[in-house]
C-alpha cells in the first residue's frame, strides 16, 4: 500500500510540473505583446517598460521559466503586477468559494444520482428505469449555461426567492448558502445524470455477480443486497468519477462564477488571462492543477483501499 | 420607466447627465439620516488607488473620488463636460493662463491620526506626479505655490489648457497626505494610508467594496449612508441582477441598451454618462492600393453611416462627424462629405481603381464584425471588393505599430475605436508626425495639423479652441483616410429614484448620488 501511495505521489508531482510547463508555453504563444493588450494604446512607453520589468517579460523565455519555477519551490507564486498583491494570497482568498461551490453542486448531485442509478438498476428497462434515464440524458444534454440562465430568470426574477449575484455576506452562513443554491443547481445538473448512468451500468453488471445470486438465494431482501453489498463494489468506478469531477470543478466553475458573479479560482483565471496578468494566471493554474492531482490521488487512495487489485496497476 | 426616451433625447441626455453637480456639494449635506443604502456594479475588481501607479479609469476612480481629495471633480456646464470645485475646496480660480489659486476648507482630516488636509499634501502629491508612471499627464505642471496651511497656486510651465479637465479633474489629480504616503515607502496599491472623504472603504478581493460614511468627515454629507459596490464583469450578469432587483445602478452593454429601450424594466431609468469613444474606418495612406486620394474620398462616400448606425448598434450609438466626442469643445455637427454611392462609383471609375480588392481589419466582436459586413457590402455595390479579417486583441493593436512587426506595411483598411478624456486636445495627440507607425496608422501629416495642435494646448478661449478643433478634423477628413462611423455612449441603467452622476470618461461620482 505504501509503495503505491509514493508512486501515485511521484506520478502526481510528474503530471504538476508537465502542466505547469505546457501552461507557460502555451500563454507566451498566444499572438500579441503582452504589455500593449494589459495596457491599453494610452500607456506611455515609460509605462510599458516599467509594466515589462515588474512582469519579467524583459527577460528571455527560458529565464522567466525559471524564476516561476525557483519561487514555487519557495511556496511564492509571484506578485500580482497590477495590485502588487501576494499571488498566494489572492488565490487562498478565492479558493474557499469554489471548494464550497464544488462541494454543494457535487453534494447534490451524489444525493440525487446515486439512487436514481440504483432506482434504475433493480428494474432494468422498467418504466422507472425509462423515466430516470430520459432525466439522466435531458440533465446531460443541457448546457450550464443554459441552466444558469433559466435559474436567473425563473428564480431570480420571476420568483425572487433566491438572490442572483455574488456569494453572500461573509459571516453569514444563511445568507451565503442562499447565495450558492442558484450556482450549484446550475453546476450540479448535468453531474446527477452522468452518476446515475455510472451507477446504473455498474450495478447492473454487479447485480450479474454469483455473490448477488447468492445473497439472494439465502433470502436477503433486494434492498439489502443493492446498498449493502451490490452498491459497495459499484460505487468504485464512480468514487473516481467524483474525485475527477471534483477536479475539474475547482476550475471548471468558471461560467457558474462569471454569470453569478461569484469570486472563485476559475473566475480569476479568466479574469487575469482576458488581462495578460501572467503571474495570476500561472499562479491559479499551478494551484488547480496541485489541487486536481491532489484529489485524483486520495479518490484513487480510497478506491485502493475499497479495492486491493487496483494496487497492482500501477 | 419614468419616462419614455426617444433616440433624440437619449443622445441629448449625455449633455444634461450631472447638470445639478456644477457647485460640487454633495447633496445630502443638510439631511443625512440613517438607512440610505445603494447598491451599483464596478465591473471590473479594482487595482490600486494610487494615482501615480495605478491602471486608472473605473473602478479605481470611483472609489477614490469617494474616498480621497482633489481639487476639482467633472461637471458640466451649458451641456459640456467640465470641470467643477470640488467639495475640498473653498475655491479653484485660474488666475491666468498659467496659475491656478486654490484655497482648502480648513479641517478635513486624514485618517489613522495622519493630520488635516493642507497645501503642503497638494504640493507633495502633485511635484510626485512628474516621477510617476503617469507623468505625461503633468508635463506642463511646474510646482505649487504655497501661501499658507490651506492657500497656494499651482504654477504651469507653459498654458495648457486641458490641464484643469485632462489631469486636476482626471484620476491623477487626486491628493495624498505626504505624512502617510512616505510612511508605507512612498507607494501603495489598494490599501491606502490614510484617506479622507465622505467615505471610507472596506475591499474584499474579487467580491464587493462597501463604502460607509466617513465618521471623522466633517464636509458636506453625501445623501447615502453606504454604497455596497458589487464586482460583476458580464454585463448580461449586471442587467439580469438589476431586473432582479440586486442591483440600483449598472453600466448595460449597447444589446441591452436596445432592449431597454424597447421594453423597460419598471421603475428604471436610462442616463447617458458620456460618449468619449471615437470609432472610424481608417485607411492607409501610403498603401499602393489606397495612394490615389479619389479612391479614398470613393470610399468615404460609399459607407453608410446610418445602416452602421442601425445594423450594428440597434440605433444606439451617436453618429460621429470627428474625433470629437459629444459634450466637448470641438464637436461637429455633419461632415464634409456624405452617403453618395454615385459619386463614389465615379470617383472609383475616374481613378480606374474598379473591381479593387481590399482587406478590412477589425477586432473580433460582434458590433464590430456587424459593422464591417457593412461596410463590405456598401463597398460592393461601387465595385470594390472587401474580405473581412476578424482578428484578436494581440494581433489587432499592433498591426499598424512599426516597432511590432511588418504588418503596417500590408495594412488596407480597418475599423478603429479609441477613447477619449474630457477634453478635445486627447484624441488629437494620437495622430500628430510624430505618431505615423505608432498610432498614426493612416500614416498622413500636416504642418498645418501640427501648428493647431500647438495651438490648441495654449488656447485656453473656448471659441476659440473649437475653430481649431474643428479645423484640425476638417484636415484629418480632407486627407480621406477616415470614414467616421461612431461615438458608443457608456449608458447606465438605474432607479427612476435615484440622480445619478457620473464622469463623461464612464465612472460614477457616487457622493453625488442621491434619492428624489
Amino acid at each position: 500500500m505504501l509503495i503505491y501511495i509514493v508512486k501515485r505521489i511521484g506520478l502526481a508531482v510528474l503530471i504538476i510540473l508537465l502542466a505547469v510547463l505546457a501552461l507557460f508555453v502555451m500563454l507566451h504563444s498566444i499572438p500579441g505583446d503582452p504589455v500593449s493588450i494589459a495596457l491599453g494604446p494610452r500607456a506611455t512607453p515609460e509605462i510599458q517598460a516599467a509594466y515589462a520589468a515588474k512582469m519579467n517579460l524583459d527577460k528571455p523565455l527560458f529565464t522567466q521559466f525559471l524564476i516561476f519555477l525557483g519561487n514555487v519551490l519557495t511556496g511564492d507564486l509571484g506578485t500580482d503586477v497590477f495590485s502588487n498583491r501576494s499571488v498566494a494570497k489572492t488565490l487562498l482568498g478565492q479558493l474557499p468559494y469554489t471548494i464550497s461551490l464544488a462541494v454543494a453542486s457535487l453534494g447534490w448531485a451524489v444525493a440525487l444520482g446515486i439512487p436514481m442509478g440504483c432506482i434504475s438498476a433493480t428494474k432494468p428497462n422498467g418504466w422507472l428505469d425509462r423515466i430516470t434515464g430520459l432525466v439522466s440524458i435531458g440533465t446531460i444534454a443541457v448546457p450550464s449555461f443554459l441552466v444558469s440562465i433559466w435559474a436567473i430568470l425563473v428564480f431570480a426574477i420571476h420568483l425572487n426567492i433566491f438572490p442572483v449575484i455574488g456569494a453572500g455576506d461573509q459571516g453569514d452562513l444563511a445568507d451565503m448558502a442562499l447565495h450558492l443554491v442558484l450556482p450549484s443547481f446550475a453546476v450540479g445538473l448535468g453531474w446527477v445524470g452522468y452518476l446515475a448512468r455510472m451507477v446504473r451500468a455498474s450495478m447492473l453488471e454487479v447485480m450479474g455477480e454469483n455473490y448477488i445470486r447468492s445473497a439472494r438465494a439465502f433470502g436477503l431482501t433486494t434492498q439489502t443486497i443493492i446498498y449493502r453489498y451490490a452498491l459497495r463494489v459499484a460505487i468504485l468506478p464512480t468514487i473516481t468519477l467524483i474525485g475527477v469531477g471534483f477536479g475539474g470543478l475547482l476550475s471548471g466553475t468558471v461560467f457558474a462564477e462569471i454569470i453569478f458573479a461569484r469570486p472563485g479560482i476559475g473566475k480569476v483565471i479568466y479574469d487575469m488571462v482576458l488581462n495578460r496578468n501572467f503571474p495570476v494566471v500561472q499562479g491559479a493554474v499551478m494551484m488547480t492543477v496541485a489541487l486536481y492531482a491532489v484529489v485524483t490521488l486520495a479518490s484513487d487512495i480510497i478506491v485502493s483501499i475499497l479495492d486491493p487489485r487496483v494496487r497492482e496497476s500501477l | 420607466m419614468t419616462q419614455t426616451i426617444s433616440r433624440r433625447h437619449f443622445m441629448q441626455a449625455a449633455a444634461f447627465a450631472g447638470t445639478a453637480g456644477l457647485s460640487g456639494v454633495f447633496p445630502g449635506m443638510s439631511f443625512a439620516q440613517d438607512g440610505r443604502k445603494l447598491t451599483v456594479r464596478f465591473n471590473r475588481d479594482f487595482d490600486s488607488l494610487d494615482p501615480g501607479f495605478y491602471v486608472g479609469g473605473h473602478p479605481n476612480n470611483d472609489v477614490n473620488w469617494c474616498c480621497m481629495p482633489s481639487l476639482v471633480h467633472y461637471g458640466f456646464r451649458d451641456g459640456q463636460a467640465t470641470w467643477i470645485p470640488s467639495p475640498f475646496v473653498e475655491s479653484v480660480v485660474a488666475r491666468d493662463s498659467t496659475h491656478i489659486d486654490f484655497r482648502l476648507k480648513q479641517g478635513l482630516m486624514w485618517s489613522n491620526g495622519f493630520g488635516e488636509l493642507t497645501t503642503d499634501d497638494v504640493a507633495f502629491s502633485y511635484e510626485r506626479m512628474t516621477t510617476s508612471e503617469w507623468k505625461s499627464d503633468y508635463v506642463a505642471f511646474d510646482r505649487v505655490d504655497i501661501m499658507d496651511r490651506y492657500s497656494g497656486t499651482i504654477v504651469l510651465n507653459q498654458p495648457f489648457a486641458p490641464f484643469m479637465n485632462t489631469t486636476l479633474a482626471s484620476g491623477t489629480g487626486i491628493i495624498l497626505s505626504r505624512k502617510a504616503t512616505e510612511s508605507v515607502g512612498g507607494k501603495f496599491t489598494t490599501e491606502a494610508p490614510a484617506t479622507c472623504g465622505p467615505y471610507v472603504y472596506a475591499w474584499t478581493q474579487g467580491q464587493h467594496v462597501k463604502l460607509t460614511r466617513n465618521p471623522e468627515w466633517t464636509g458636506d454629507a453625501p445623501y447615502f449612508d453606504s454604497i455596497d459596490a458589487l464586482i460583476v464583469t458580464e454585463d448580461d450578469s449586471a442587467a439580469l441582477a438589476f431586473e432582479a432587483g440586486e442591483l440600483d445602478c449598472t453600466q448595460i452593454s449597447s444589446e441591452a441598451l436596445a432592449r431597454y429601450k424597447e421594453k423597460p424594466p419598471a421603475d428604471s431609468a436610462l442616463t447617458v454618462a458620456g460618449a468619449l469613444q471615437y470609432m472610424w474606418l481608417g485607411m492607409n495612406t501610403e498603401h499602393p492600393k489606397l495612394k490615389d486620394l479619389r479612391v479614398r474620398r470613393a470610399i468615404q462616400s460609399a459607407v453608410d453611416q446610418a445602416s452602421i448606425i442601425q445594423g450594428a448598434y440597434a440605433g444606439t450609438a451617436e453618429a460621429s462627424y470627428g474625433v470629437v466626442s459629444p459634450g466637448l469643445v470641438g464637436k461637429r455637427d455633419s461632415a464634409g462629405y456624405s452617403h453618395d454611392p454615385g459619386m463614389a462609383r465615379s470617383l472609383i471609375e475616374e481613378a480606374g481603381a474598379s473591381g479593387l480588392e481590399l482587406t478590412l481589419r477589425t477586432l473580433n466582436n460582434q458590433e464590430r464584425i456587424l459593422a464591417a459586413t457593412i461596410i463590405q457590402a456598401n463597398l460592393a455595390e461601387i465595385g470594390i471588393n472587401v474580405t473581412v479579417m476578424p482578428l484578436d486583441a494581440g494581433p489587432f493593436w499592433e498591426m499598424g505599430q512599426e516597432s511590432k512587426g511588418d504588418t503596417w506595411k500590408d495594412l488596407e483598411i480597418w475599423i478603429m475605436r479609441f477613447g477619449s478624456g474630457p477634453d478635445p486636445y486627447e484624441p488629437f495627440q494620437w495622430f500628430i508626425r510624430d505618431q505615423v507607425g505608432i498610432w498614426n496608422w493612416e500614416r498622413w501629416s500636416s504642418d498645418e495639423f501640427e501648428e493647431l495642435f500647438k495651438m490648441g494646448i495654449e488656447e485656453v478661449d473656448s471659441n476659440e479652441r473649437a475653430k481649431i478643433y474643428t479645423r484640425m478634423q476638417e484636415i484629418m477628413e480632407e486627407t480621406g483616410a477616415y470614414v467616421w462611423l461612431t461615438h458608443e455612449p457608456e449608458v447606465f441603467i438605474h432607479r427612476s429614484d435615484i440622480s445619478a452622476k457620473f464622469a463623461p470618461s464612464g465612472e460614477m461620482q457616487l457622493p453625488y448620488f442621491s434619492r428624489t
